[in-house]
């Protein structure tokens, strides 16, 4: 049996369905927002757990120039490994068919049949290489499906300057190449950049290094102290060209993927608490008002004995039962744009399977949250529902009181219409209410500007590196490093205008307690293609001596300009330095150091100094000259300038139009929600007013004028406000989602001002026209009869 | 200013001209209807609030309805104030054929030439006396100014003060204000001393009497109270949605003289 008083509830919610679905769906973008962002932090970090786990993803992984397999047993050997294993890892430039600019690979080794202890392969399709067959590889999935081959396939590639041909046996995937890059390259591109897998015999004879191996990983034991393993691996390792031990937050596969996950639980910081308060404050006007219209209801339910709890209780089950709606449309809305957000990391980070499942728990906090905001905005009428004197509840309310005050005054001195003095002396009248409507607007407003703003800030980041920064046209990378003789090599080839080496030496810093493994770039006297750019855009040259930090690594370190920091080279020659730290730029990509050439020559006393070469070229010779480039077996990579920016800003332009739909739509759930809801309390308190002026000849366009007015100018005030919260918002989101590989620079264009201006003001004026639409039904009859 | 001439209609294009009407008995009429119905729909039940009324308004007169609650007149009251449309019959201000106005041109024929006096005088609250006065002059063609309609009511001195700072008898002396501002062809009062005492009411009518004098405008009053009857030219007496009887006073009692 259900008691009249919940009857009474649910006829009041039906009658006020309008209201009450607006509210709903702003609790629902809080709930959906959250649902969404935590599901999909869930599922990846256990999709990706689980994948380490499964497929024994290493603890730390360190390269080396040439070592002897013996080595691995050393390592092995170390308190606190686990389990260790060697492997060849080997640059091959591939050959595919109609293909100018050159393609590469990445040829890890593996035992017979795909085995390996740690970083196991995951067969998709095909069987592993045998060990002994030359030729047998298993290429990623990626590579396979950007490139459209599969098992049975063959492959022209140079494997250490010998032409070999490929085939391709099984196409696969392995935790360690979740995300992967081209070396040199700032997007990942899986069309020109494979990752293969051979037979450890087979790939020993192509590359020369019977018995031997350059690359290490291993698993530690729980508990073990990896800072002091990683000691004893790079004191193990150095004499054969070690580079460094790193770590999993070190390792790139992981650290992007890392990144990604540390961006969505920022945005679960930010995101849903705007939706929350909106609809807090929504409650809070909405029931507020709805208590003072049932005033007398209210003094009858207590005259009949309901007492004050009972009666405040059936209020804020009105805000709860909203609530619920709200958690129910935006769960499921949060849970399939989770899947389907889900899907599209699947597609940018390689997982052999994924669990999408959104454990009970973030449904249940989410709820909570929403029940929790809900029920504060409603806790000011309920108590107020609760307090009021049966025989007072019964008499009408005092009528609002207008007096002449400053606002008055104002309005007859710029000669205001009476419809004008309608309009602003009943906002000023209600000013808290007036406050939530310009405040909805604007945050929502604010939240669209702020993720428009990450595009901009994307291009932003963009133009800094590619215009500014890299001027070149082609950027060249070499198997080994060269000597100058290079340069003078590369200017003779058809279409190069010039040449600039570039060149990079890992070194690892240390000051006090703290260390980075970083490379240091050397800057030459007279170069024209590369420069540094802070985040302003302002070149700045590296000091004559000593060291340039960028902010981030100088903050890693603790390092101010004129504090002295130990330089230990990396690979190679194992000597370590005392340098200078003579300045620090402010980057927006990485965490480098910089220093001129002649300093970096100095450290490293390095007879092969250029790693890669930059070149200027006149593009009629263009594809001739990467034609010869490609033909060249010291040249590992050919890097187009204008290909990568095209494919960077395609990657930008994928990712966050698939995410600006929801932001549009949930943006404007707030402005309809905000502005519905405050136009319909603006209906109904007025209907008799608009009404009245029906009856006086005004028509129904200057009565919708009234009633629309007042949102009309509540909105325009909130514009302004909305690029204001927009600008810090922005500035927040920019902060948050910033890490260690990139820093995003707050840099919005003036259209996105404009365009989410644009989008709050469309879905204002079409609810606001739709509440509009009762004024049509005004009943100007029944209005003369009745008190107000 | 007597008989104000009714304020051209823009869109009086193809109005037939109904000579016959406008000469029975001598009297311009103002409104002229014939076998006017009204009928709502209330869910089940159909309610019959105008059985057939015919009638003549002369232009210029004080007319009293008077009637039991749910006999037809405040029904009638709407549909000659253009609020509201017959359900069958016809029904023509001058040269103009109600029926057939949609709702924008009733909307016009409101603004020009109808003032309203409500019962419970709907005010705006936010607006002062002189702004909800302006609130018609605003949208009118030719309008006192509303100063001058405030101190034709007495108000003169009160012009900004608020609805919630003026007494009962005041704010609807202001409704009257506002309602003769636009000089009005016709004045339609429904209870307009409903709530109020006896001597505020007394004002009110005065008020109500000087505008049909001075402004020459026809003047229909809705009321209970048989007293008031004695104040008009003719009294029609409502019963069950019909006319039951029609009477003329020889000579009118001026509203000062009236108490109840």
């Amino acid at each position: 049996m259900v008691k009249a008083l919940d009857t009474k509830l649910m006829r009041d919610l039906w009658h006020m369905r309008g209201q009450a679905f607006a509210i709903a769906l702003v609790i629902g973008a809080a709930t959906a927002t959250f649902v969404m962002a935590m599901g999909v932090h869930h599922s990846l970090t256990e999709t990706r757990d689980a994948y380490y786990d499964r497929q024994r993803y290493a603890d730390v992984f360190v390269n080396m120039v040439r070592a002897p397999r013996s080595i691995v047993d050393q390592v092995a050997a170390i308190d606190g490994v686990a389990e260790a294993e060697g492997r060849i890892e080997l640059y091959s430039t591939l050959e595919l068919p109609g293909r100018i600019t050159p393609v590469r690979a990445m040829i890890n080794s593996v035992g017979d049949g795909g085995a390996s202890k740690l970083n196991r392969l995951v067969l998709l399709r095909g069987r592993g290489p045998v060990s002994d067959k030359e030729g047998e590889v298993v290429i990623d999935k990626a590579f396979a499906d950007a490139n459209a081959m599969d098992v049975g396939d063959r492959i022209d590639a140079i494997i250490y300057g010998s032409r070999s041909q490929l085939e391709v046996v099984g196409i696969g995937l392995a935790p360690d190449y979740i995300w992967s890059i081209a070396p040199g390259e700032l997007v990942p591109d899986a069309s020109r950049y494979g990752i293969f897998w051979m037979g450890e015999k087979a790939l020993e004879a192509a590359s020369n290094r019977t018995g031997a191996i350059n690359a290490i990983s291993l698993i530690i034991q729980r508990g073990a102290n990896e800072a002091e393993i990683i000691r004893h691996v790079d004191a193990l390792t150095a004499k054969y060209g070690g580079t460094g031990a790193i770590g999993r937050e070190d390792h790139l596969s992981n650290t992007f993927l890392q990144s990604e996950l540390d961006q969505l639980e920022a945005m679960t910081r930010i995101i849903p608490p705007i939706f929350l308060v909106v609809s807090t404050f929504l409650v809070y006007v909405v029931l507020g008002r709805t208590i003072r219209t049932e005033r007398g209801v209210i003094g009858l339910l207590k005259a009949f004995g309901h007492t004050n709890g009972s009666v405040g209780w059936h209020y804020l089950k009105f805000a709860l039962a909203v609530a619920l709606l709200g958690i129910i449309l935006g769960s499921a809305a949060g849970w399939w744009m989770g899947r389907s957000m889900t899907a599209q990391y699947a597609e940018y980070y390689r997982f052999p399977f994924l669990y999408y499942q959104v454990s009970a728990n973030v449904f249940l906090t989410g709820a909570a949250l929403a029940f929790g905001s809900a029920a504060i905005g409603a806790m000011g009428g309920v108590r107020s529902a609760a307090a009021l004197n049966p025989a007072v509840a019964m008499s009408p309310p005092p009528p609002p009181i207008y007096r002449a005050g400053l606002i008055e005054r104002l309005g007859e001195k710029a000669g205001l219409s009476a419809v004008g003095n309608m309009i602003v002396r009943h906002i000023v009248r209600w000013p808290g209410r007036s406050a939530v409507t310009v405040f909805g607007v604007a945050l929502s407003l604010g939240l669209l500007f702020s993720v428009l703003q990450f595009i901009d800030s994307s291009r932003a980041m963009l133009d800094n590196y590619f215009s500014r920064a890299q001027r070149q046209d082609i950027s060249v990378s070499f198997i080994e490093p060269r000597n100058e003789k290079v340069l003078s090599e590369l200017a003779l080839l058809p279409g190069v205008i010039r040449v600039e080496p570039a060149r990079a030496v890992p070194v690892m810093l240390r000051h006090g307690a703290r260390s980075k493994r970083v490379a240091i770039e050397a800057a030459h006297s007279g170069e024209m293609l590369t420069s540094r750019v802070d985040a302003q855009g302002f070149e700045v040259t590296p000091p004559a001596s000593g060291l340039m930090l960028s902010r981030a690594l100088a903050d890693q370190l603790d390092l101010r300009p004129g504090d002295k920091v130990e330089v230990e080279l990396l690979g190679g020659r194992q000597t370590s330095a005392t340098l200078n730290v003579a300045s620090t730029i402010d980057e927006l990509i990485g965490t480098r150091a910089y220093a001129q050439s002649d300093v970096l020559q100095n450290l490293s006393r390095d007879a092969s100094p250029v790693g890669s070469a930059n070149l200027l070229i006149d593009h009629a010779h263009r594809d001739e000259l990467i034609g010869k480039l490609a033909e060249m077996p010291m040249v590992l990579g050919v890097t187009e300038r204008d290909a990568a920016m095209e494919l960077f800003e395609r990657i930008i332009d994928e990712n966050i139009m698939s995410m600006m739909g929801f932001y549009i739509a949930f943006a404007s759930a707030i402005a309809i929600g905000v502005v519905y809801n405050s136009a319909r309390i603006l209906f109904s308190e007025r209907a008799h007013e608009l009404a009245t002026l029906r009856v006086l000849g005004y028509h129904r366009s200057e009565v919708g004028v009234v009633l629309l007015g007042e949102v009309a100018l509540l909105v325009a005030i909130a514009v302004p406000a909305g690029c204001f919260i927009g600008y810090w918002l922005a500035r927040l989101m920019v902060a948050m989602f910033s890490s260690d590989l990139f820093r995003l620079p707050f840099a919005p264009e003036r259209s996105s001002y404009g365009v989410a201006t644009l989008v709050v003001l469309a879905a204002a004026t079409a609810t606001a026209l739709i509440v509009a639409r009762r004024v049509n039904r005004l009943d100007m009859v029944r209005v003369l009869k009745a008190h107000d | 200013m007597r008989n104000a001439a009714p304020q051209q209609l823009s869109y009086a294009s193809a109005m037939p001209h109904r000579v016959d009407q406008q000469l029975a008995n001598g009297h311009k009429h103002a409104f002229v209807g014939r076998s006017l119905r009204k009928t709502y729909i209330t869910g089940e039940t159909e309610v019959h609030a105008l059985r057939g009324v015919d009638l003549d308004i002369h232009a210029g007169e004080v007319l009293v309805l008077l009637g039991p609650s749910g006999s037809g007149k405040s029904t009638l009251l709407n549909i000659i104030g253009g609020l509201d449309r017959p359900t069958a019959g016809e029904l023509w201000y001058y040269d103009t054929d109600l029926t057939a106005l949609d709702d924008a041109e009733l909307t016009r024929f409101r603004r020009a030439n109808i003032g309203f006096v409500f019962q419970f005088y709907n005010l705006i609250p936010s607006l002062t006396a002189e702004e909800n006065v302006r609130l018609v002059t605003d949208i009118s063609d030719n309008p006192m100014p509303a100063a001058e309609a405030l101190e034709l009511v007495g108000l003169g001195e009160r012009r900004t003060h608020f609805p919630a700072q003026l007494s009962g008898g005041e704010q609807q002396r202001v409704a009257v204000a506002r309602a003769i501002a636009k000089r009005p062809g016709v004045l339609l009062c429904d209870e307009p001393t409903g709530a109020l005492d006896s001597q505020t009411g007394v004002r009110v009518l005065e008020t109500l009497a000087q505008a049909n004098q001075e402004l020459g405008t026809t003047l229909i009053l809705i009321t209970h109270n048989a007293g008031i009857a004695a104040m008009a030219d003719r009294v029609f007496n409502f019963l069950d949605g019909q006319i039951a009887s029609v009477m003329e006073n020889e000579t009118r009692v001026p509203a000062s003289e009236m108490a109840w």
